[in-house]
């Protein structure tokens, strides 16, 4: 496991006395996405290894939910807070709050504007070009793309977005001939789907959605229609459903994103800050590829 | 005069028609077979959740619980369509008991207290929906049988199950409302719950049967949904009473209650749906989508009040 | 008329209370087979609990009721309907969605092929006959919502008869409907009769209930006073014992002097409601307007009002040409106005008798847009007195009041505003004898103090009771303008079906 150290900080001074026990506030963006629950259980099972007492709540997609969340956490003084953010600029005041409180806060995942003690989580960029230069180089560098974007405005759909753009960027002959928001559904990614095959039918020789539950929701409208073994398809997350349809062929690639160390950086990056020890003020867990080649590697 | 009285009645019929026009115009694909089969697959959900809602609403009652019971129904029977567990009419079975249960229980509770059916509704809305998340604690439910998958996403002779499913429960709702006693007293006791009670009806009776109804309605659309993404998803169903409340006034329901067919409302969810498909096939952001909805409701409604003031 | 020897129906010691208020005390009732009975009594007397806990509606604490020889102690509404009791509410309880066929069989569907399976041929044939039976004229397939109120109270009327009811109970069956139809609604009570049909008659209106009920029982404030065959009780004593005083005249006395011209009307006129309207009400005169329904006496009310508006004509308030296109204007101008639809116009139900009637002069009671509590309590403390308006508290909802109560509280919001003309539109209908008077009072108070007051009624004799002149309507022209002399039943009738 490689470790991009960026910089170094130094802990804050905290006034607070280590004799009673640890109390770290955690708010994750939707305790309803199997991705933020993979990064949430693993804080939790490293914190009752370290002994140390989390309050975890869901800010279910709400921004405004999130910043009150984070400013009960600093009236109840916890010693740290981590926070996987909904919006870049709407959960910023979350972050500002906190460092003027001398809380320390760590991100996890996803960024803000404003500056945290700390950020853990993986350049969504970098995942948006392992997906489109996988497309590109299925497509011999000739074809026309579709894009299915997340809930416009948040931090990973952004970031995936440039990403991709970057790689069409570097193919002239790789043309993004529509792309919509499927808001993360997979419902709505296949409603989709459908729409665009009426529109575009044969046209359609590659697929990028932003995650595995849109992903999977474009794969079945191909299906459906008996298009999936002209059209590539590639989604990020890498989630068991896309584990399991890139191992049977019928999603061609998944981009893991390690939310395991994600969440394990996340609570010892706090512990770290908290007992005063030298930490690492931002880590990039670097994105995997996940092909039919290597799929076994990732099913638990 | 008699003619725009005739124009209000007729009113959606002929938006829907030049919406159409207008589309057809614009997108070669639209007019295509393959276009409207698509289309009225993916209406068939909302347009089940407002069949039943339309109960509801002629009643002057209303539930903005759908949504939540299409994901309580989604989960519990995704949990038992496993392959090779129970045989596929197991889940289906189950799971529209569920939807059937809320429904009533719903029904029970607005009869007894006399709490409105809005708040009713809005609590077991949020009930629900922590009820779905608790069944599948927090996680989607996928690997589901091929016999459960092909409710959803099934054709035969090449037309999707789904269509067939919107096709009966279309007529036996607009039958049970038209042709039967109970459907005439679901309207009396829209339209003048007093004078329906004064006539020995029923009253708590009927509105037990519609709301009871309509989670059973709900059910089948939550399995229609969990069958056709093949997951059943704890968080799915979000805002559907919306689209099926929009799609009954669309079709002539009133809040007040008294008015409403199950021919509008099925024109008010394929309009709906109509313009969901149109939009994409522009290429027109999601955003406008729901300006357009919003501006057709409003609308329908104004439309409404007009023809009641004459 | 031959007397039917048989009780089909007996009340013996009914009693009800609500809340601690005894609606009912030890009321007895009996009831004929094939007569029409007639319960007067004011409001508040009971009349309509008695009929709620006949018909099911209600269930009382105490007593009995037999009906052709069994007890009704634990029947509820279906039960009673189908053993022959039916009613004809003062409301109109219709359903305006659905047809006249459908709303006269509503509960009673015929059926075939399926269980449930509604036979609307079967329906319709049914109420076809029916109507045609009855001599009423309207099409079985229209839809309740497109029926004048007389059409529907026809209706109403057929769907008790289809119930093949043994006692029918008529509460102000023709509150809103014309002479000739009330013609027909009693030769059908009179077929009725014959068929051995008992009817409970519930009127305020003396001359009605003297044409058509056989006995008279009196009610009053929830206890039984007294039965009587109606030619044994002349008009006077009727009153007394519904009264409980003797009423010496039924209109009080006018001593008002008339004073100048305070409103002047000319050649008033909108398309399609009354075209040429020319009058003028000088203070301390009671001006009447009469007419049939649908004359337009109600339309050059509110044209005058600011609630229509009109195509030609001219409003002149003391003199001075006014415009007005709001019943702000009209207030300004000194103008008011009590609706005939008390409930729809009149006054806010669910609020109290004290912010109901401050409503329309909160200004005089406000401070930088607060409202002076004690100040508001105190005026309108005083206009309860004054009109002697029978409320609990003045914290009390309208809506628990008595007609004739409710109306003083609208007449008193509207006096809180001073205006020097008055309108009132039908100010006594539904309202009984006792509160009819205090209302005549009023207006006589008002003329006294120098007002003008329009007075539109349906009901002759308070127009020939209470008007100095007489302006008469016909098809909403002007046909007639009578002094006190020529305002007689014959001349005001001739002119108003000119």
């Amino acid at each position: 496991m490689l470790l991009f150290a960026l910089g170094c900080g130094q802990a804050n001074d905290s006034e607070k006395t280590q004799s009673k026990k640890t109390i770290i506030g955690v708010t994750m963006l939707s305790m309803q996405n199997e991705f933020i629950v993979n990064v949430s259980d693993e804080i939790e099972k490293k914190a009752n290894e370290a002994g140390v007492e989390l309050i975890m709540v869901d800010a279910e997609h709400s921004p405004l939910k999130q910043v009150e969340q984070v400013e009960s956490f600093i009236a109840q003084g916890v010693d740290a807070i981590i926070m996987n953010p909904c919006e870049v600029e709407a959960s910023s005041p979350a972050v500002t709050k906190a460092v003027a409180a001398n809380i320390p806060i760590i991100n996890v995942n996803s960024e803000t504007s404003a500056q945290p003690t700390a950020f853990v989580g993986s350049d969504d960029r970098e995942s948006g070009r392992i997906a489109m230069k996988f497309i590109a180089e299925k497509l011999g560098g000739k074809g026309n793309v579709v894009m299915i974007h997340g809930y416009i405005g948040q931090a990973a759909q952004i970031k995936r977005e440039e990403g991709a753009r970057e790689i069409l960027k570097d193919y002239p002959n790789l043309k993004l001939i529509a792309h919509q928001t499927a808001e993360w559904d997979r419902a709505k990614a296949m409603s989709l789907m459908e729409n665009w095959i009426q529109s575009y039918s044969k046209d359609i020789n590659a697929v990028f959605a932003q995650n595995d539950e849109m992903g999977m929701g474009a794969v079945k409208a191909l299906t459906d229609a008996g298009m999936k073994d002209k059209v590539v398809v590639v989604s990020i997350d890498a989630i068991p459903d896309a584990l399991q349809a890139v191992k049977k062929g019928t999603l061609d690639a998944t981009v893991f994103q390690n939310a395991k160390q994600q969440g394990r950086n996340a609570i010892e990056t706090a512990l770290k800050i908290i007992k005063k020890e030298k930490f690492e003020k931002q880590q990039l867990i670097p994105f995997q590829l996940v092909t039919k080649q290597n799929v076994d590697g990732f099913t638990r | 005069m008699p003619f725009i009285k005739k124009l209000g009645q007729y009113g959606i019929i002929i938006a829907f028609l030049a919406i159409c026009l207008l589309l057809s115009f614009i997108s070669p694909r639209f007019l295509t077979l393959s276009n409207w089969t698509i289309i009225i697959t993916q209406v068939s959900i909302n347009a089940l959740l407002a069949f039943g809602v339309t109960f509801v609403i002629i009643t002057g009652g209303i539930d903005l619980s759908l949504g939540s019971m299409v994901a309580v129904t989604g989960v519990v029977a995704a949990s038992l369509a496993h392959p090779d567990t129970y045989p596929v009419v197991v889940p289906v079975m189950v799971g529209l008991l569920s939807g059937v249960l809320m429904g009533g229980l719903n029904g029970l509770i607005i009869t007894k207290s006399k709490v409105p059916p809005f708040i009713v509704t809005l609590g077991m809305m949020t009930i629900g929906r922590g009820l779905a998340l608790i069944l599948s604690r927090g996680r989607p439910i996928s690997n589901l049988s091929n016999a459960f998958n092909f409710i959803g996403g099934g054709s035969i002779f090449g037309i999707p199950l789904p269509i067939f499913i919107l096709i009966i429960a279309f007529f036996i709702c607009h039958i049970l409302l038209k042709k039967t006693v109970l459907g005439r007293y679901i309207y009396a006791i829209g339209g003048n719950e007093q004078a329906a009670q004064a006539s020995g009806i029923r009253v708590n009776k009927v509105k037990m049967a519609v709301y009871t109804i309509c989670g059973g309605l709900a059910a089948l659309a939550g399995i229609l949904l969990t069958s056709r993404i093949t997951t059943g998803q704890p968080n799915a169903g979000a805002g559907f009473e919306l689209d099926a409340i929009a799609a009954a006034i669309i079709g002539g329901a009133s809040t007040s209650g008294g008015t409403g067919t199950m021919t509008g409302t099925l024109i008010g969810a394929l309009l709906i749906g109509v313009i969901s498909n149109g939009l994409d096939l522009l290429n027109v952001t999601s955003y406008y989508q729901q300006v357009v909805m919003g501006a057709i409701i409003i609308g329908a409604v104004v439309l409404d009040s007009w023809n009641k003031n004459k | 008329m031959p007397h039917p020897p048989n009780f089909t129906l007996q009340v013996r010691h009914l009693t009800k209370s609500f809340g601690g208020v005894k609606a009912l005390d030890d009321v007895q009732f009996d009831l004929r087979i094939g007569e029409v009975h007639a319960l007067m009594g004011e409001n508040g007397a009971g009349k309509s609990t008695l009929m709620k806990i006949l018909i099911g509606m209600l269930k009382p604490d105490a007593g009995t009721i037999t009906f052709e020889g069994s007890s009704l102690q634990n029947c509820d509404v279906n039960e009673i309907m189908q053993k022959g009791i039916s009613m004809i509410h003062q409301e109109m309880l219709v359903i305006p969605e659905l047809t006249v066929a459908q709303n006269i069989f509503l509960g009673r569907e015929s059926t075939h092929w399926f269980p449930n399976w509604l036979d609307d041929e079967a329906i319709d044939k049914k109420a076809q006959l029916l109507l045609s039976q009855m001599g009423i004229n309207i099409e079985v397939t229209t839809q309740m919502k497109y029926l004048s109120v007389a059409e529907m109270q026809m209706v109403e009327i057929a769907k008790a008869i289809s119930n093949n009811a043994k006692v029918i109970i008529m509460d102000e069956p023709t509150s809103a409907i014309s002479d000739k139809e009330v013609t027909t609604l009693f030769k059908i009570i009179r077929e009725l009769k014959a068929k051995g049909v008992a009817i409970i008659y519930i009127s305020h209106k003396m001359e009605e209930i003297y044409a058509i009920a056989d006995t008279i029982t009196v009610l009053r404030d929830g206890r039984y006073i007294a039965t009587k065959p109606s030619v044994e009780l002349d008009k006077k004593s009727l009153i007394a014992l519904m009264v409980g005083r003797e009423l010496s005249d039924l209109f009080p006395p006018q001593t008002a002097t008339k004073g100048n011209v305070l409103l002047s009307v000319r050649n008033l006129s909108s398309k399609g409601k009354f075209s040429a309207i020319n009058f003028e009400v000088k203070a301390g005169e009671v001006l009447g307007i009469a007419g049939l329904m649908g004359a337009g006496r109600t339309e050059i009310a509110r044209a005058i009002y600011g609630l229509d508006a009109f195509d030609t004509g001219e409003i002149f308030v003391k003199g001075q040409k006014v415009v007005i296109t709001s019943p702000q204007d009209a207030l300004k101008n000194g103008i008011g106005y009590v609706s005939e639809d008390r409930k729809g116009l009149g006054f806010i139900p669910n609020m109290s008798v004290k912010h109901n009637i401050s409503l329309g002069s909160l200004a005089r009671y406000t401070k930088i847009g607060f409202v002076q509590t004690q100040k508001e309590q105190i005026i309108v403390t005083q206009t309860v007195k004054d009109l002697k308006i029978k409320t609990a508290t003045i914290n009390q909802k309208v809506a628990q009041l008595s007609g004739g109560n409710q109306q003083k509280v609208v007449i008193g919001k509207l006096l809180l505003s001073n205006p020097e003309i008055i309108i009132l539109d039908e100010p006594t209908r539904g309202i009984d004898i006792g509160a009819k008077f205090e209302i005549y009072k009023l207006i006589n108070e008002l003329t006294a103090k120098g007002k003008a007051v329009v007075m539109i009624s349906s009901e002759l004799p308070e127009i020939l009771g209470m008007s100095d002149r007489v302006l008469v309507l016909s098809k909403g022209n002007q046909t007639a303008l009578l002094s006190k002399e020529e305002a007689t039943q014959e001349n005001i009738m001739r002119y108003a079906i000119h």
